[in-house]
């Protein structure tokens, strides 16, 4: 062995040692997080399974693999028309909640409001109402309104209700900015709406994106609002229609209720993957100050 | 392009805190005025005020004859560094120099050219392509420096702009500030808590403590003539000594008594119509506290002091020594030899006093401005000054005058 050799395994020797020095207490952390890990893995692992298996039960089993549940699924209006309601749902929740906790949480975050801390509390309490107790006067008024059954409106709804949260997402993101840059660029000779446009909004995009992503996941998912304020066919859900899936066509078929909640949670594997980039501080302020 | 700024009775108040007091101030045109004061004695409030950024409580600002208190900063004209650069993270030291003209519509070739121009000048022109995290502290400072540059504004406000930089690019950029001001000749207005900064770079020191405007002078004029003790301890270090003593007048003579000491005072040295016979606070820089030694004749008076702690600072020496129950700090030439215990004498120029109201702290001693100013301030200067100095009083007079209207002001 050369001496360079010898140095290098040393060297990676060096570099192992601490890695082997696993204590107790991790161990035991680690191991408990992997068995949890697993309870929420099990009920995916059998939606994959239970997918592409001829035969699928209730059960966890290694499938007999067939793709036929695919196109049963596929084949299906109900199914399809279901992701178009989603995305009409989810897509004009996102839209509204974004703009408009921007449009909150600017000023909430950059002027001063006379009682702005009481009000600040006061959302984050309505952030944590369950939406199952408001339902029911909810209902009332949508049916005085006349609003029942409508997509757009069910959309008003969902934005109200994620508002808060967003509001006190977007606003701390807003606060990471740094006042002076504004306060420089004022200086500077630049409007209002110049120091939103080139200032504020390219340097809050990644809270954007967050409050964006967050904001579609939740609606994606919702079920209890569109549940009660949508009845007709063509205007339920995904959840809504796996609901359907289980109970109005009497028995259970296994195969396309698997098929189906895998294709529908691929939108929201896609969007997880893409926010991690961002609260994994892709993108900061380096160099503005200091 | 000169512009002068005008503060007139101006007065900030943060709910029941006042942070400016009536502050009066004159930013004459094209001066560089450094604003001085310990944290919190409302020096970036003042700031602030003139950039727009807050609005005075009462009383008027003034850039030349506009009254700019409801001018936002976009429309005042005035280009700042914050302390923190404040550069934009987005965007390239390009885009962050271009950004205030883009502003302000310029044609695209000027903006062009004014961004190469500027950059030449602070040395920035291979740069162009980086953002701010990929620059080093001083480029940042510069890239903050260029933005402002770029401009050129009627007023520059600058508010600590060097102090997230280490000493040594500290002193260079201080070099290179004043470089640029020599170049540019732009009204500035320069913050900053560090008196070496304010000595060396401004035209004009004000000084601020508490929300009040203390002193405004050159450099030498506040150091030598400061107008009460809180500017004669902040600027100048080591710190002047402060004891305790009383004044006397006896058969039309006046003299101070401290440390066990009488110093009769110079007929040249006016007292202040405020300075009555009792308690007073004597003020000794510790450069005109030498050792007896290495003193110059001009240092008549002896005062007999135990060393409590030497420290040597290469070139020269701080000791701390006891002397009648008063601690003082004395500038001594470097290896002395000079130990903790031992017992030293201390000279001291009675010329160079400094005494102030014990109650007010307002000065009572009006030195006459030249006499005072040309002795020699410590032991190392005593040595290059006196020959040039000596020659410049023989053209004027002869030696024997020169050196009578001296000891006339010691004695």
């Amino acid at each position: 062995m050369s001496a360079v050799q010898a140095r290098r395994v040393a060297a990676e020797n060096l570099i192992v040692v601490p890695y082997r020095r696993v204590s107790v207490a991790a161990l035991a952390t680690n191991t408990l997080l992997i068995l949890l890990g697993c309870f929420f893995l099990l009920p995916m692992l059998w939606m994959v399974f239970a997918s592409v298996d001829s035969n699928p039960d209730w059960a966890i089993k290694l499938p007999t693999l067939t793709l036929a549940n695919f196109a049963d699924v596929l084949s299906r209006a109900d199914a399809l028309t279901s992701f178009r309601s989603s995305l009409i749902l989810a897509g004009t929740t996102t839209v509204l909640t974004t703009v408009l906790a921007l449009l909150a949480a600017y000023p909430l975050s950059r002027m001063h409001i006379p009682f702005k801390r009481s009000f600040m509390l006061a959302i984050l309490f309505a952030s944590g109402l369950p939406v199952s107790m408001l339902i029911i006067p909810v209902y009332q008024m949508y049916v005085s309104f006349g609003w029942l059954d409508s997509l757009y409106a069910t959309a008003l709804f969902l934005s109200a209700s994620s508002l808060p949260f967003a509001i006190w997402l977007m606003k701390n993101f807003i606060d990471a900015v740094p006042v002076e840059l504004e306060q420089a660029a004022a200086i500077d000779g630049a409007s209002t709406f110049r120091i939103l446009r080139e200032l504020v909004l390219p340097l809050t995009v990644p809270g954007i994106a967050v409050t964006g992503i967050y904001t579609f996941i939740n609606a994606w998912g919702a079920f209890i609002i569109p549940f009660v304020l949508t009845y007709s066919p063509d205007n339920q859900p995904g959840p809504v229609e796996i609901y359907n899936f289980m109970g109005s066509h009497g028995l259970f078929k296994f195969g396309d209720l698997a098929v189906f909640s895998l294709l529908f949670s691929l939108p929201v594997i896609v969007l997880y993957l893409f926010m991690s980039r961002y609260f994994s501080g892709a993108f900061n302020f380096g160099g503005a100050v200091k | 392009m000169l512009s002068e700024v005008r503060f007139e009775g101006v007065h900030k108040i943060f709910g029941t805190e006042t942070a400016v007091e009536d502050l009066n101030l004159t930013v004459n045109a094209g001066e560089f005025l450094v604003l001085v004061g310990p944290s919190g004695c409302g020096k970036t409030t003042t700031l602030r005020m003139l950039a727009g950024l807050e609005r005075p409580s009462y009383g008027r600002i003034l850039i030349g004859d506009r009254l700019v208190n409801n001018v936002s900063p976009r429309f005042r004209d005035v280009a700042m560094v914050f302390q923190s650069y404040a550069l934009y993270p987005h965007m390239n030291v390009y885009d962050n120099l271009a950004f205030g003209m883009r502003a302000r519509g310029a044609a695209g070739g000027l903006i062009a050219q004014q961004v190469k121009e500027t950059a030449a000048v602070l040395g920035l022109g291979h740069l162009m392509k980086r953002r701010p995290s990929e620059l080093s502290g001083g480029q940042r400072q510069r890239v903050a420096l260029g933005r402002a540059l770029i401009r050129q504004p009627q007023v520059f406000l600058m508010d600590e702009p060097l102090s997230n930089l280490d000493a040594g690019l500290r002193v260079q950029m201080r070099a290179e500030l004043s470089r640029l001001h020599e170049r540019f000749r732009v009204t500035t207005l320069y913050v900053t808590h560090d008196q070496v900064e304010a000595m060396t770079m401004g035209d004009r020191i004000a000084v601020m403590n508490s929300g009040r405007l203390q002193q405004v002078d050159a450099p030498e004029t506040l150091y030598d003539n400061p107008a009460n003790t809180f500017v004669a301890g902040f600027i100048g270090s080591p710190r002047m000594n402060f004891v305790p003593g009383r004044l006397t007048t006896a058969q039309g003579a006046t003299a101070v008594e401290f440390l066990g000491v009488k110093a009769p005072l110079s007929s040249r040295a006016k007292l202040t119509a405020d300075a009555a016979e009792g308690e007073v606070m004597v003020g000794l820089r510790p450069e005109d506290l030498m050792w007896r030694r290495a003193a110059a004749p001009e240092s008549t008076l002896t005062i007999s002091a135990e060393v409590d702690v030497v420290e040597p600072m290469g070139h020269e020496a701080y000791v701390t020594a006891v002397c009648a129950g008063e601690t003082v700090t004395s500038r001594f030439p470097p290896r002395s030899g000079v130990r903790t215990r031992e017992r030293i004498e201390l000279a001291l120029n009675p010329a160079r006093l400094h005494l102030f109201d014990a109650h007010s702290g307002t000065t009572i001693l009006q030195r006459p401005a030249a006499g005072g100013a040309e002795l020699p301030r410590s032991v190392g200067e005593a040595r290059i000054d006196e020959p040039a100095e000596g020659r410049s009083e023989r053209h004027r007079q002869p030696q024997s005058r020169g050196m009578q209207s001296r000891t006339e002001e010691i004695s």
